[in-house]
């Protein structure tokens, strides 16, 4: 039932080369997209920020930790690769850490707060995935979307909560 | 499109419910709360397809789907039949979103595939492997 993880740098290039085939869009359209395309990557790079500083002290268990990490980087290579391919040659150089406050006090604690950020980081992949233009992105980041969604699941297994909520 | 992915839930649901009865302990709650995830998507997109003009599809009875199911003698082959949902699933909804027009429909059919996915992903914990194993998730692995 594993997966094959060389799967990742095909999606990633299709991330990049979606954009690079896409025939050229207005001005506005393209710059719609890069817009939405910029602001996932700056949850990414958060998220990123968030996984190593919680390795760094402690408040994950690190082989979920370094997954985690791992599929950030991926994410943030693959979204990067995507703003390339539409001319914007510097994307965001970093952003802020998100504010931890209390985050890093135990395990379940860290937990929780990251299901928060990968939850917002959901949300954002489906409203771009609602209005961007680029149906060729449509794929490539619904997969990361996905991805998003199972780290929601493996952080709530960290902080011993139920894996599901209930059906709504 | 979306009358595929609505027939696709409605056989989902009776599926979990036969997978369900091959699990046990927290298994079998959580093949419930997946089932009825399933059965929520059927009608969303049931709701979407109305929206349309159209008429969806109507769930059949258990023993019209049945045929169609792996022989599940144990937890183990019926968690390998529910991977292989869920990863259908995933990918089905995946799919759809390259051909949806409107807004409000993609949007629905995403918030769906993010609920496959996290199902998929109990799934993974249940067979004993770690819920979150690839940085894109295709439904195709």
């Amino acid at each position: 039932m594993s997966a094959d993880p060389t799967r990742r740098k095909a999606l990633a290039l299709a991330l990049g080369g979606a954009v690079a085939l896409a025939r050229p869009a207005s001005a506005s359209a393209q710059s719609s997209d890069v817009d939405q395309l910029e602001q996932l990557l700056g949850r990414e790079q958060r998220l990123q920020s968030l996984y190593e500083a919680a390795l760094e002290r402690d408040a994950i268990e690190p082989g979920l930790g370094a997954t985690l990490l791992e599929h950030e980087r991926e994410h943030v290579r693959g979204l990067e690769m995507a703003l390339r391919a539409r001319g914007r040659r510097s994307p965001l150089a970093g952003v802020p850490p998100p504010q931890v406050g209390t985050a890093f006090v135990s395990r379940p604690a860290f937990a929780r707060f990251a299901i928060d950020l990968e939850a917002e980081a959901v949300g954002a992949y489906q409203q771009v995935l609602a209005t961007i233009r680029s149906s060729r992105l449509l794929l490539p980041l619904g997969s990361i979307m996905t991805s998003g969604a199972q780290h929601v699941v493996a952080l709530r297994q960290e902080a011993g909560e139920d894996l599901l909520t209930p059906a709504r | 499109m979306l009358s595929s992915l609505a027939a696709f839930e409605h056989a989902a649901a009776v599926a979990w419910g036969a997978i369900g009865e091959r699990l046990q302990g927290e298994g079998s709650g959580y093949a419930r709360t997946i089932r009825a995830h399933q059965e929520r998507h059927a009608e969303r997109i049931s709701a979407l397809i109305r929206e349309l003009g159209g008429e969806p599809p109507e769930g059949r009875p258990r023993e019209e789907y049945e045929s169609g199911f792996p022989l599940m003698r144990d937890q183990d082959e019926a968690l390998r039949f529910a991977a292989d949902l869920e990863e259908q699933l995933v990918r089905a909804h995946l799919d759809a979103l390259q051909t949806l027009p409107e807004e409000d429909q993609r949007r629905a059919v995403a918030e769906i595939a993010a609920e496959e996915a996290e199902d998929l992903a109990v799934v993974y914990v249940l067979s004993g492997e770690p819920a979150a194993q690839l940085p894109f998730v295709t439904g195709t692995q």
